[in-house]
């Protein structure tokens, strides 16, 4: 049976917990979109030192579990010196990984204006810097939000692996629980009902800003 | 003495480009002076658009050279006089006496009608943005979209559409306007509302270099009309000689299904009209 006084009980612990994860996944989307579209910049200036880093960059990391680069962020870069503490690790590895696929999605979502509207505004004497930021921005940012909501939903999955690099998020208040009180569903059980709780969140705040930015 | 020739509004002169080795113009020459309109018709596949867009750079010529007003388009001299590839400042200010019209519209969906025409002005010619609402607002009252002007292109039948397109190309205050195919992506019965601006726009004494299917259009308001074939220019004369009375056999071939059309058009009303008068 599922002892209700318990689930009472846990609320409290999981509600600390839910938020550790939210800053998580707060601060990997964050970092994701901006290293994300820093590196979709790179290939746009189609110079081709600059879009190898963008290929190299999006293949390694999205060809890599998610939980490889962590162990090697968390567990292998300080012997090159650098350590971070299990949040740090975990929000920049997150950052990195998440970056690849958001840079992805902005590089498909460019491809979806048709060239003719390029070629219009080239030769009416718009500037390429111009024809970014007036034609290409305004209608591929917002292609972008419903893909990027998708993959923030993701990146929120993928924030449980925090947990073992020892950063107390969900997943790891869970296995605390179970391990200190020998008790298994109720536990797991409000862990899942978290992750659907803060999914259903994401969904809500995506389709908000897809409504604000519809023309 | 010799009278100074006017300066062609566009000049090619041996004029090439190929597409992976595949030679799609073969070297083309023509002159538009200022105030011609110049339709280029020919078979699908004989390079017509290509020209076209080589005519602004749109496409990179790989040979011979075109000039805007005397001077030379998408290239420099190098020091041995070989050509260089111009940069994008030159490029847009050597052809900015051009404005182009696309068979597509090419309009920009998230711009409103007005904004879609106010663009190139405050962007590309530095307008001050009310100035620029007034001109943009002019242009699309000349062809007739001034009612139009908050809607954008989704909400807008592709006539409209088009003639907003026509409406940016104009405000920018082109010297010679580029027309590809502007009504071949319409419905039959939204083709008219562009021809008439158009015709408009010649009346006007618009120089106008042309792309379209419309033999009846091209012969009413075209100067001079280009036949081309297979990357070549064949044969270039006025509408009487290359579309009324064509006496160069490709054309015939060329014109025969629609003169057959035409025909038959001119037998049915003739058959109405006498159907009318009995």
């Amino acid at each position: 049976m599922i002892d209700l006084t318990l689930l009472g009980q846990l609320l409290p612990v999981f509600g600390t917990a839910a938020l550790r994860t939210v800053a998580l996944v707060a601060a990997g989307l964050a970092g994701g979109l901006a290293l994300g579209f820093l590196m979709h910049l790179l290939r746009e200036t189609r110079v081709a030192a600059l879009a190898w880093i963008y290929w190299a960059y999006t293949a390694i990391w999205r060809g890599v579990p998610f939980l490889i680069h962590l162990f090697i962020v968390y567990f292998g870069l300080p012997a090159v010196g650098i350590s971070m503490d299990p949040f740090v690790a975990a929000a920049v590895t997150l950052s990195v990984y998440g970056g690849a696929y958001f840079a992805e999605i902005f590089r498909a979502c460019w491809q979806t204006i048709p060239r003719g509207q390029i070629e219009a505004a080239r030769c009416m004497g718009l500037t390429r810097r111009q024809v970014f930021l007036r034609i290409e921005c305004p209608q591929a940012l917002r292609a972008s939000v419903p893909l990027i909501v998708n993959q923030t939903i993701l990146l929120m999955k993928e924030s449980a692996l925090a947990s073992v690099i020892t950063y107390p998020e969900l997943t790891m208040t869970a296995g605390k629980v179970v391990s200190e009180q020998f008790v298994y569903i109720e536990p797991y059980l409000l862990l899942a009902l978290s992750y659907w709780a803060l999914s259903l969140l994401i969904n809500r705040l995506g389709r908000l800003l897809a409504r604000r930015v519809a023309l | 003495m010799n009278t100074p020739q006017p300066v062609p509004m566009l000049s090619l002169r041996g004029v090439g480009k190929s597409f992976d080795g595949h030679p799609v113009l073969a070297g083309v020459d023509l002159d538009v002076m200022q105030g011609e309109v110049v339709t280029l018709i020919g078979p699908s596949g004989s390079g017509k658009t290509t020209l076209l867009r080589c005519m602004n750079f749109l496409e990179a010529y790989d040979q011979g050279q075109v000039q805007v007003r005397g001077a030379l388009l998408g290239y420099r001299r190098g020091p041995s006089g070989q050509l260089l590839p111009e940069s994008d400042r030159v490029v847009a200010e050597v052809r900015a006496p051009l404005a182009m019209v696309f068979q597509q519209f090419n309009l920009w969906p998230h711009m409103t009608a007005l904004a879609n025409v106010m663009a190139p002005l405050t962007l590309a010619k530095g307008m001050r943005p009310d100035r620029a609402r007034k001109v943009a607002a002019d242009a699309l009252d000349r062809v007739g979209m001034a009612a139009k002007a908050d809607s954008l292109p989704a909400n807008l039948s592709g006539g409209q559409q088009q003639r907003v397109g026509i409406a940016r190309a104009l405000a920018v205050g082109p010297e010679a306007m580029l027309l590809d195919e502007p009504t071949s992506a319409l419905d039959p019965e939204l083709v008219d509302e562009v021809l008439e601006v158009i015709k408009s726009l010649s009346r006007e004494g618009m120089t106008m270099v042309m792309v379209t299917h419309e033999m009846s259009f091209a012969a009413e308001v075209s100067d001079r009309i280009v036949f081309m074939e297979k990357g070549r220019v064949v044969t270039i004369g006025t509408p009487d000689q290359i579309i009324r009375r064509p006496e160069h056999p490709r054309v015939q071939a060329f014109l025969q299904p629609w003169i057959r059309r035409s025909l038959g058009d001119t037998a049915r009303r003739d058959a109405i009209a006498a159907g009318a008068s009995q």
